[in-house]
């Protein structure tokens, strides 16, 4: 296998995979030319990611990334995951075969752009 | 240990033990070169012309009609541009859904200045000898047409296609490789001039494949060097090889009629038992007119590969029909000639069952493909796709 087993693992048995009712901030990033696409949910609670959801499409690491990353963050600052790497998704996996690198970066995107749309949202 | 289940045998199959036996001898009993005079080379020469006349018999064929390759890939190149290259220009007719062995040898061939018709194919993956007969010019030099597409398994109507090649007296190449050994092929009957054809999709070893040549045919050779093979494909023959490819096609005409009833049944068992569990599926290729083994599926919305990763994790091995590399993925261009949406195209996954292949393993792979599907699916954006 490939794959890591902490990977298979997710990809097996996906955590907060689903929509989120009412989030305080959505974020979505698709991998160019590929089409993988992660979409992230989260409710703030004290400027932290109190609760975390995901959906995906896309092969098999991308659903693991997306699981993995729903539980990364909770509980992180939202201020903070504005700079979420792709590195760190990663590192959460055990790692990914270079040929899919792009899993870790459609999702930390996702958590990006979800956490700048809280912020947002908060100051608007 | 858990339990694994081999349903990719368009890609490869395992050797039969009567092969594997028929073999060995030629491994390090019988080891001199077939072009030698002395008496290590005429037992090696006897070998090669004994499995030669088993292929021959099988397409019924003459045993000097029969050339071996190293597969079939180099099968097609020698055929397409062995024809093309005989004559020099001229214009080629073949589909859009060859394997790229041919596609990308007509390309090759476009490059160099001779003019390729790709003939569409309609929803069930099927070429309609009419557009065979519309395609024609009077500078056509060849038709190179695919007896079975190895994604989908649609069987090709190359008798029809070879009487309008032979009327017109257009040289008729077929990649049987997928159907060598599967179903019924009679070189004369369908009028075929050329054949490619390959030892490990029958059971037999990789690394030899063979090209039939009906005598007379004016072709090319395409690789150069000593005078193997009556001058016409140089290199050293693969004796252990080409003795494993002679004993799987008397196997496979011991065994072909009876495994295609078999493995009939269970694809459609398969296809049935996917359909009755799994919403929003469709079976790929011809419903009736496809290779015995072969079932692809295609699940909506959800990637394939996600699935066959799923599958893999359940032991189970089946094929995807996109592939996600690096920053691309691309559907099955066959599925794409068939006119198949993408949102169905990219889950699209074939099953390819073989002579070990029971009804309890396509069960299992029935109750392990569903709760995989509906897991992908659950965690799927609304309106991905």
């Amino acid at each position: 296998m490939r794959y890591s087993p902490t990977l298979v693992e997710h990809f097996l048995n996906p955590r907060n995979a689903g929509l989120m009712r009412d989030p305080d901030g959505t974020g979505v990033d698709e991998f160019d030319g590929c089409g993988d696409l992660a979409r992230i949910f989260i409710r703030v609670r004290d400027g932290r990611a109190a609760e975390v959801r995901f959906q995906s499409y896309g092969c098999g690491p991308t659903i693991a990334a997306a699981s993995v990353a729903s539980e990364l963050v909770a509980g992180r600052v939202v201020e903070d995951l504005v700079n979420l790497k792709a590195d760190e998704v990663e590192s959460a996996l055990d790692g990914l075969p270079d040929d899919r690198k792009h899993a870790a970066e459609v999702v930390a995107g996702a958590v990006r752009a979800a956490a700048l749309d809280a912020l947002r949202r908060r100051s608007a | 240990m858990s339990r694994r289940v081999y349903l990719d045998h368009n890609a490869s199959t395992p050797v039969h033990p009567d092969v594997v036996a028929e073999m060995l001898p030629y491994f390090g009993q019988v080891y001199g070169n077939p072009s030698s005079v002395h008496g290590f080379g005429r037992e090696a020469r006897e070998a090669v012309d004994a499995a030669r006349d088993r292929v021959a018999a099988f397409l019924r064929a003459r045993p000097d009609e029969i050339v071996f390759t190293s597969g079939g890939t180099e099968s097609d190149n020698f055929g397409v541009k062995g024809l093309a290259w005989a004559r020099g220009r001229g214009h080629i007719i073949t589909s859009k859904i060859e394997h790229h062995a041919v596609l990308r040898t007509c390309q090759t061939l476009e490059a160099q200045g001779f003019g390729v018709t790709y003939l569409p194919v309609d929803g069930t993956g099927m070429i309609d000898p009419d557009d065979v007969r519309r395609a024609l010019r009077p500078d056509t030099i060849a038709i190179s047409i695919m007896h079975a597409n190895s994604e989908v398994g649609s069987i090709q109507p190359v008798r029809a296609i070879g009487a309008i090649a032979r009327e017109r007296g257009v040289p008729f190449h077929v990649d049987a490789v997928q159907t060598f050994g599967k179903v019924n092929i009679d070189v004369d009957a369908f009028n075929i001039d050329l054949l490619s054809f390959s030892g490990h999709k029958i059971y037999g070893p990789k690394g030899v494949a063979g090209l039939y040549i009906r005598k007379g045919t004016k072709m090319v050779s395409v690789q150069h060097g000593g005078e193997h093979e009556r001058r016409r494909r140089a290199g050293t023959e693969n004796v252990p090889g080409i003795v494993g490819l002679g004993k799987a096609v008397e196997v496979r005409g011991r065994d072909m009629k009876e495994e295609a009833v078999r493995l009939t049944a269970l694809r459609d068992r398969l296809w049935e038992g996917i359909r009755a569990r799994v919403p929003e599926v469709r079976l790929n290729g011809h419903p009736t007119e496809r290779v015995p083994g072969t079932a692809n599926i295609c699940y909506r919305n959800v990637e394939s590969e996600s699935i066959v990763l799923g599958l893999d994790l359940k032991g189970i091995a089946v094929s995807a029909g996109s592939a996600c590399t690096s920053g691309s993925v691309e559907p099955s261009y066959v599925l794409v000639a068939m006119g198949v949406p993408l949102d169905w195209a990219m889950g699209a996954v074939r099953s390819s069952l073989g002579r070990s292949t029971t009804a309890e393993d396509v069960d299992y792979v029935v109750e392990s493909v569903e709760p995989i599907v509906r897991k992908l699916r659950a965690a799927l954006p609304v309106g991905a796709a």
